[in-house]
């Protein structure tokens, strides 16, 4: 089953620009070309993920096949107050991945 | 793992329309207006194979590309065992504010099929430039990271990476 793990220090401070390390368990099934025709086949990869910090967007991304399995991203993000990083991975077949963790400080 | 869905991506759904014999029209006329089909599906889907050149005249037009200095630093391997899995990192010290911040992170590898690995879209709320991710890639060949800054201009670095085994099946 497919899930996200997310990891971020444990203490922040006012202001300070964290690092977050997100990684979802995801096949990222490509698809296959012969003499450069498409071979009709099931693909099933991420092609958007997006972050934010207490509702606020901090990064969007953009994925193609060529992007590995099991895809790991790592960001940074500048914390003024305490809150939660949501991050949220749209596959092709329209299944969504979310995961959440909190800032303390 | 793969599970069943009732949501058919909507490719399937259009070379359904055009039917087993349309496959190939269906594909050109992808190639013909790849905006409109991207745009009515919602969903990202493969797309045809693309030149590098294309790819950049694409995402960048006639734009400049000018070298990145030590405007940021991209950690990529000399040598990748495993074309599969390419560990990348772009960093940067610059600050990043409303006035001045890196827009897009653009990752190109030169030769395959779509060169357009991933897209990175920051706000000045990003605080400084740091992204790391895995890419794959099908041969040796040379990786871009092209940053492209608020005010539009734009920066490449460029590093060949040695693949032993390549990694995107195809």
């Amino acid at each position: 089953m497919s899930q996200v793990r997310i990891r971020v220090p444990e203490k922040a401070k006012a202001g300070e620009v964290i690092t977050v390390r997100a990684l979802v368990t995801h096949p990222m099934e490509n698809m296959q070309t012969r003499d450069g025709k498409i071979v009709e086949k099931n693909y099933n990869f991420i092609y958007k993920v997006e972050a934010s910090y207490n509702g606020k967007p901090v990064l969007e991304a953009e994925t193609t096949q060529a992007v590995s399995q099991n895809p790991f991203f790592s960001f940074s993000v500048k914390v003024n107050e305490p809150g939660k990083v949501k991050v949220i991975f749209h596959d092709t077949e329209g299944k969504t991945y979310t995961g959440e963790a909190d800032i303390k400080f | 793992m793969r599970q069943q869905q009732h949501i058919e991506p909507a490719r399937r759904r259009v070379l359904k329309m055009f039917g087993a014999a349309g496959v190939a029209a269906g594909l050109v006329s992808l190639g013909v207006s790849p905006q409109t089909a991207e745009a009515a599906s919602g969903l990202g889907m493969p797309k045809p194979d693309e030149k590098v050149e294309e790819t950049i005249a694409r995402l960048f037009g006639n734009r400049p590309l000018q070298a990145a200095g030590d405007r940021m630093k991209v950690e990529l391997p000399l040598i990748a065992e495993n074309g599969a899995v390419v560990p990348v990192r772009v960093e940067s010290n610059l600050p990043m504010d409303a006035k001045s911040y890196f827009k897009n992170i653009y990752i190109i590898t030169d030769k395959n099929r779509r060169p357009l690995n991933a897209r990175f879209a920051l706000t000045p709320d990003s605080g400084k430039l740091s992204l790391a991710t895995n890419i794959r890639m099908a041969a040796t060949s040379d990786v871009r990271v092209i940053a492209e800054m608020s005010d539009g201009s734009l920066y490449q670095y460029k590093q060949e990476v040695k693949v032993t085994v390549g990694g995107c099946g195809g």
